[in-house]
């Protein structure tokens, strides 16, 4: 069979969003994602990140402008199931009466007939995508009893076994253990891989730099996208998130080379993002950026 | 050991007792939905607001559960309308639309008086139900179980995660009436047993209890209908003997029903949450 579907993308193009009351949530707001990308959507509360969300799954229809997935409208990109969705642990009821394999389950709807009686073949897909995730043994679990991490991967089960191939998460590092953030992370790489787009949208400043290859900033328009290098830097941070952020600054003085040249950071639950002297990013994570850490090494030996 | 039998030789008790049984079932199966979405209050306000539409029906000379019908919707878009348009909240919005709509009804019913008088509809009568309205009962009933048995996922679905269902490409629009049209349908339904006043219970207690009982969505449906029907069933049985009111009799047997779970429960209830207070303390 044929693959007829256009290679896939995200173009969002001067799109203003109006609320009923006239509030204006988001004004010209432009940016393209093309396949193959993690991209994190940043801004403060209330910036525009869940407009933008609704208007690309379709449920806003905006003022002016357009959202292409695809090259198609968002309607037909729904009717192909093209879009998956992981709400934040906050809108979810946890207290339902749904056990952890019913909820994976729900992906398969949109693949299923009228009475939505799943086939071999749905639960083979769900079986294989709460394995991915690690939470095959859980299965029967009310999702009420699960760690903060866990519901989390059984929603991202959930978006995988819809088969779409752009994911939209809501802050899917809150409420999350060290452990499965990192796993959540390896698994959007391996999404990635296949060339998925995943669009994150998160306040965690510190862990963007650390698996988002691109950034969308926001404060009720678009101030920047592109690559997390050049749209992460201190000008940018500052215009998206006004004096919001608070800095620490570190004299020279007080990192010595007898330290090693390394300081210790304490937060409370967030990521700190560090830069460094001259504004470029520090990374934690150094596994994928041999290449820059040895750009680095040579400026030092100059 | 006959007298216990007695109420079977009456055909009016043998109809109250299946027709109870069969809208206590259909009713508690719907209150899952409706406990699980949380609107209960609507249930209370649908079930109030079709009021109106009996006796604009008798006016007209339409069966009365089809003027019922009609008012309820009408209520019920009313009052979405309301909430949409004026920055009210949802319990205020409520409150007006199906206080307004029992108003008119009283009304209308003093005015015009129909075939059923005030007291019925209020209270309910099961024992003096007609063949006719035997048939309506039957009719809505059918029609919900069926709606409710081809479609209970997809409504699930909606009721735990619209954002979801939407994304899927789900008509959650169509899901959203399709529960508030099934809403006002047993709340018509269950008026002639129970009365407007007590319909609410139906709607919601049976799934109350059932939520207290288990985790598992298909094992609730199980258990809520099951009692439901038992209730309406016993209830109707038991007012023979009582002498009182059948309405009276099957939300009281469905309330202690709750209440036993409410305090047994294996998982949520009130013991099991003590002991697990306790072992939590101790450890």
């Amino acid at each position: 069979m044929p693959d007829t579907t256009p290679p896939l993308s995200i173009a969002v193009a001067d799109v203003t969003v109006a609320y009923t009351n006239g509030h204006i949530a988001l004004r010209d707001a432009s940016f393209t994602l093309d396949a193959g990308t993690i991209c994190a959507l940043v801004g403060v509360n209330g910036s525009g990140k869940s407009t933008l969300f609704k208007a690309i799954m379709g449920f806003l229809r905006p003022a002016k402008g357009s959202v292409r997935i695809a090259g198609l409208s968002v309607e037909a990109a729904r009717k192909r199931k093209l879009v998956a969705y992981v709400p934040q642990s906050e809108e979810v009821d946890w207290t339902f009466p749904v056990s952890v394999w019913d909820v994976v389950m729900m992906g398969r709807y949109g693949h299923m007939g009228f009475m939505r009686i799943p086939r071999a073949e749905d639960k083979r897909i769900a079986q294989e995508c709460l394995e991915r995730v690690g939470m095959g043994d859980f299965k029967d679990r009310q999702i009420g009893e699960l760690s903060g991490g866990q519901k989390k991967r059984v929603f991202l089960a959930r978006a995988m076994a819809q088969k779409g191939r752009i994911m939209l998460l809501d802050e899917p590092f809150t409420g999350v253990d060290v452990q499965t953030e990192s796993a959540i992370i390896e698994l959007l790489r391996t999404l990635r891989e296949v060339g998925h787009i995943i669009l994150v949208s998160t306040h965690n400043l510190g862990s963007v730099p650390e698996f988002c290859d691109q950034v969308v900033l926001v404060n009720r328009t678009v101030l920047a996208f592109g690559p997390t290098d050049q749209v992460f830097t201190e000008d940018n941070l500052s215009r998206a998130f006004g004096g919001v952020l608070r800095q620490f600054h570190f004299e020279q003085s007080t990192i010595q080379e007898h330290d090693g040249r390394t300081v210790k950071l304490l937060t409370d639950d967030e990521r700190p993002l560090v830069f460094g002297k001259d504004g470029h990013l520090e990374y934690t994570d150094r596994h994928g950026r041999e290449k820059l850490v040895k750009e680095r090494e040579k400026e030092v030996g100059e | 050991m006959t007298d216990l039998l007695t109420p079977f030789h009456y055909d009016y008790m043998v109809k109250a007792i299946l027709v109870s049984g069969l809208i206590g079932g259909v009713c508690a199966f719907l209150s899952c939905f409706i406990t699980l979405k949380g609107w209960s209050l609507m249930g209370d306000a649908l079930s109030h607001a079709v009021v109106p539409g009996v006796s604009l029906a008798w006016l007209l000379g339409l069966p009365f559960s089809v003027g019922a019908f009609v008012a309820g919707i009408l209520a019920a878009l009313s009052m979405g309308w309301v909430k949409n348009h004026s920055r009210l909240r949802e319990d205020a919005v409520i409150g007006v639309v199906f206080t307004s709509f029992f108003a008119l009804g009283l009304l209308l019913l003093s005015l015009f008086p129909s075939n059923l008088n005030l007291r019925t509809i209020i209270f309910g009568n099961i024992l003096a139900i007609s063949d006719p309205d035997i048939l309506q009962v039957l009719i809505i009933s059918a029609v919900s179980i069926l709606a409710l048995g081809m479609k209970w996922r997809d409504l699930l679905l909606y009721c735990f995660d619209e954002v979801h269902a939407r994304s899927l490409g789900l008509n959650t629009r169509f899901l959203h009436f399709l529960l508030l049209a099934l809403l006002s349908a047993t709340a018509v339904a269950a008026l002639q047993t129970v009365g407007a006043c007590l319909v609410v219970a139906m709607l919601v207690t049976p799934g109350a209890t059932a939520y207290l009982l288990t985790d598992r969505f298909s094992k609730m449906l199980v258990i809520a209908t099951a009692t439901g029907a038992t209730c309406g069933v016993l209830g109707a049985y038991a007012s023979y003997f009582l002498n009182g009111s059948t309405g009276g009799c099957i939300v009281v047997l469905q309330t202690l029903v709750f209440l036993v779970a409410l305090v047994l429960a294996p998982k949520h209830g009130l013991l099991s949450a003590r002991t697990q207070r306790r072992e939590a303390a101790m450890s």
